[in-house]
């Protein structure tokens, strides 16, 4: 549609300019279709009133194609898609440079524009063909890997099956690791969880889990209490090193957390609760006195659920929690902006630096980023390989 | 470790026996001191039990001199009551007690935060001071303990069951939400009114809120069903009443809805096509006049759909307000880099005893932000006003805030009628 134009523009191209908005270099997270969509809407007013077209590519790049459009005009709308992804660094503007990373203009009068944007709309064209079939075949394969979204209807049935489910051979664990300064590991406790992808084999293979995050959270009450059962058949005396389990409020504050209680006996240092943020932030007053009974019985609390993002915009340290874990992600791979990570820095410096703990931590790249923030527990695929490393290299 | 605490709650608290103590000191107040060791202000890793406990043994020789008594309170500070004569050997040991805790911040940066390690009393000059605090402890962990028994006894759950009826669960949240999208709910929007309130409690209109009475819905489509039993299964079915909301302000711009308002809505929903309808059908001038209320939990669940929705809306004119915080999570959530426009504050009576942190806290929000930014909500009586007034709060919401503007209405009436009798 967008060669088609050109080609029609190219016979009388005064007065003609284009813009590209490079929305498809922002991060996963802000590329989503709903997100576009609004943005795409922000131009709404421009076209009604002028003679604009907006061509929104499948790449989820869009093209502004205008004639005689004041240019004063059009930039207050650019600036509006780009305050709408502000947290984005692709919309961040590199201060004396000429062009920003968010848009490009071509003035389609000239012929050398002209030639470079007919080169550039030829390349997305034919990616777009490309990435038509690609994505033909990820819808289908995500459909059937996710499945139809979980609903009330199905959850009741699901957290039917949950309750009479075996999960004892679905726990996993995952180690959290203390670096020392001189790059030695000491272990501070394995997190036991339940593999939610082999879960949803198990019971529910046709329903997206994940779909409402309050049904999820519904069904991790009963999660909690299988859990606990569960583990309340370890001996906990005999237990080595320390493990942590996630539960809700709700759970801690139940009958069958009691009964877990009593299993452990006087072993409660060895046992770390993970509370979800989320979980905290619904009910306070059950948080803090959950939080001191487990405290007073020798247990240590830790807030999950948070990312380094979040800790931007709240003081994990009031929550007086032993440990916090935030959750590291790709887009923080590119992130070199020094006033973030300097930030980021002081948080982890308020919160403790002892008590922060980044999980998620798959690569090299991601310890690196944590021991710069000044985080040295660490949690992740990366980390189970390197504790397997190390146990391998103490046996020889 | 469990025998313990469960011989623990059947047993006077500490903050009982102090505050009995503390009576009975009252007519031998003479000639003895008081320290108030502040523990619970240091990090958790270092106040673990066995912290206190080693922190607390030091006192054990006044103790069995009977020089002094010691009260381990439960939120981790120490409060030890001795004869005057004890005073320089009670400094040596606080100065033991202060080394144990070198390493953390409550020491380390002493000077440049407000909290002290200690706080020193003469308990005949300062008698009223130390009763007002230990009264304070003992009501705060009085009712620490009531809330736990309401949450541990299954007796307390059957008494909810039964009063309030079966808890909600997903077979019913889904007959609810089929029924939901084809009822009529006109009926049951209800408006509370957010206001400025003066000095002789005359209340004036600043907007209203427009809410789906949870009661009513209950009353009027599932009379047995505790809707708010689970906070999961409820969160989700807001969705559903956010949409319907939505299409009811849509429809009827007539003058139920006029003025200023302010809704409850979920971030997905702001991000759904339902609000796209909304936002296409109503009058540009109409958007400026409403706000939009988010809850916490739903804007953390997913901060980046919030940052992105809020940059929308805001463009779009509406406003936005954070509602449903304590003064803790106040304190704790950066609401000024969350860019809300107006904050929702829940009224506690405990509000007036927190402390100076807290209400300093709230008195320089409204001085950065000014006293039409933050929002004393479920006002249920004069005190709620009274204590927003001096932290600054300029508006309030809430049964008591109904009760000023009716009895506001009947003043009026009165005066009009006064008029038209002295007239004819």
């Amino acid at each position: 549609m967008l060669l088609g134009r050109l080609n029609r523009v190219e016979t009388n191209p005064s007065g003609y300019f284009a813009v590209h908005l490079h929305l498809s270099d922002l991060q996963r997270q802000n590329k989503q279709a709903h997100f576009l969509d609004i943005a795409a809407r922000s131009f709404s007013g421009l076209l009604d009133n002028h003679e604009a077209t907006l061509f929104p590519l499948s790449n989820a790049d869009m093209v502004l194609v205008c004639r005689n459009v004041p240019v004063d005009d059009v930039d207050p709308v650019v600036d509006k898609v780009r305050a709408l992804f502000n947290e984005d660094p692709l919309t961040s503007i590199d201060e004396g440079g000429f062009e920003d990373g968010l848009s490009s203009w071509y003035d389609l009068s000239v012929s050398e524009d002209f030639a470079a944007f007919f080169h550039i709309a030829t390349d997305l064209s034919m990616g777009a063909d490309r990435r038509r079939d690609e994505e033909e075949k990820n819808r289908k394969a995500a459909q059937e890997r996710d499945g139809n979204p979980l609903g009330p209807m199905n959850l009741a049935a699901i957290n039917q099956k949950l309750q009479g489910a075996q999960v004892a051979d679905l726990i996993n664990q995952q180690t959290c690791l203390q670096v020392g300064a001189g790059g030695d590991g000491k272990v501070l406790f394995h997190e036991n969880f339940i593999s939610m992808a082999e879960l949803k084999k198990r019971i529910a293979p046709e329903v997206n889990l994940f779909a409402s995050p309050w049904l999820f959270q519904y069904l991790t009450e009963t999660l909690d209490r299988r859990i606990l059962v569960t583990l309340a058949e370890h001996d906990f005396d005999e237990l080595g090193e320390v493990i942590s389990i996630n539960l809700n409020l709700s759970t801690i504050l139940s009958r069958d957390f009691q009964t877990f209680h009593k299993a452990v006996g006087d072993n409660t240092s060895k046992v770390v609760v993970e509370i979800n943020i989320l979980d905290i932030f619904s009910d306070m007053n059950s948080y803090e006195y959950a939080r001191d009974t487990l405290q007073e019985r020798g247990y240590q609390v830790l807030v999950d659920g948070l990312s380094p993002t979040s800790l931007q915009y709240f003081e994990p340290a009031i929550l007086q929690s032993d440990f916090v874990k935030i959750s590291w992600g790709t887009e923080f791979e590119s992130d070199d902006d020094d006033s973030r990570v300097n930030e980021l820095r002081e948080v982890v410096a308020t919160t403790g630096k002892d008590s922060v703990i980044l999980a998620r931590v798959d690569t090299e790249k991601a310890v690196k980023w944590g021991l710069g923030i000044g985080v040295s527990r660490f949690q992740g695929f990366f980390i189970d390989k390197l504790v397997e490393v190390i146990r391998s290299g103490k046996k020889h | 470790m469990a025998n313990v605490s469960d011989t623990a709650k059947r047993l006077p608290s500490q903050e009982n026996l102090l505050l009995d103590y503390v009576h009975r000191l009252e007519k031998r107040r003479k000639g003895r001191r008081a320290v108030h060791i502040h523990l619970s202000a240091l990090r958790p890793f270092n106040r673990r039990d066995q912290h206190i406990r080693a922190a607390a043994s030091n006192f054990e020789p006044l103790i069995k001199d009977l020089k002094g008594q010691m009260f381990a309170l439960k939120n981790a500070d120490l409060f030890f009551v001795f004869k005057d004569e004890a005073n320089p050997h009670v400094e040596t040991i606080l100065q033991k007690v202060r080394f144990l805790f070198s390493d953390d911040p409550l020491i380390l940066e002493e000077d440049k935060i407000d909290q002290d390690f200690a706080t020193w009393y003469d308990c005949e000059k300062d008698f009223d001071a130390i009763l007002h605090l230990v009264q304070g402890m003992d009501q705060a962990e009085k009712k620490r303990q009531t809330t736990v028994r309401s949450r541990m006894d299954a007796r307390a759950a059957l008494k909810v069951k039964q009063e309030q009826g079966e808890p909600l669960t997903p077979e019913v949240l889904e007959r609810v939400i089929t029924a939901l999208v084809r009822a009529d709910l006109s009926n049951l929007v209800r408006r509370q009114y957010i206001c400025a309130v003066d000095e002789k409690m005359v209340p004036e209109e600043e907007f209203s809120e427009l809410f789906i009475s949870i009661k009513d819905l209950r009353e009027t489509m599932l009379p047995n069903v505790n809707l708010l039993a689970n906070r999961w299964l409820f969160q989700h079915l807001t969705e559903t009443l956010d949409k319907r909301m939505l299409s009811m302000l849509t429809k009827t711009d007539s003058i139920s809805i006029s003025g200023q308002i302010s809704f409850n809505i979920n971030v997905a929903i702001l991000l759904s096509p339902e609000f796209q309808a909304f936002d296409d059908n109503i009058a540009a001038g109409r958007r400026g006049s409403m706000t939009i209320e988010l809850q916490k939990e739903d804007i953390f669940s997913d901060l980046s759909s919030y940052m992105f929705a809020r940059e929308f809306v805001q463009d779009k004119g509406f406003k936005i307000c954070i509602d449903g915080l304590s003064a803790e999570t106040l304190r704790m959530i950066n609401t000024e880099k969350l860019g809300v426009d107006m904050i929702k504050l829940i009224w506690d009576p405990d509000l007036v005893d927190a402390g100076d942190e807290i209400q300093d806290n709230l008195r320089d929000i409204v001085r950065q932000r000014g006293d039409k930014h933050l929002i004393l909500c479920r006002c249920d009586d004069r005190q709620a006003i009274d204590f927003g007034h001096s932290v600054g709060i300029g508006l309030f919401q809430g049964r008591f805030i109904e009760s000023l503007i009716a009895e506001d209405g009947r003043r009026r009436e009165l005066m009009r009628l006064k008029r038209r009798i002295e007239r004819s």
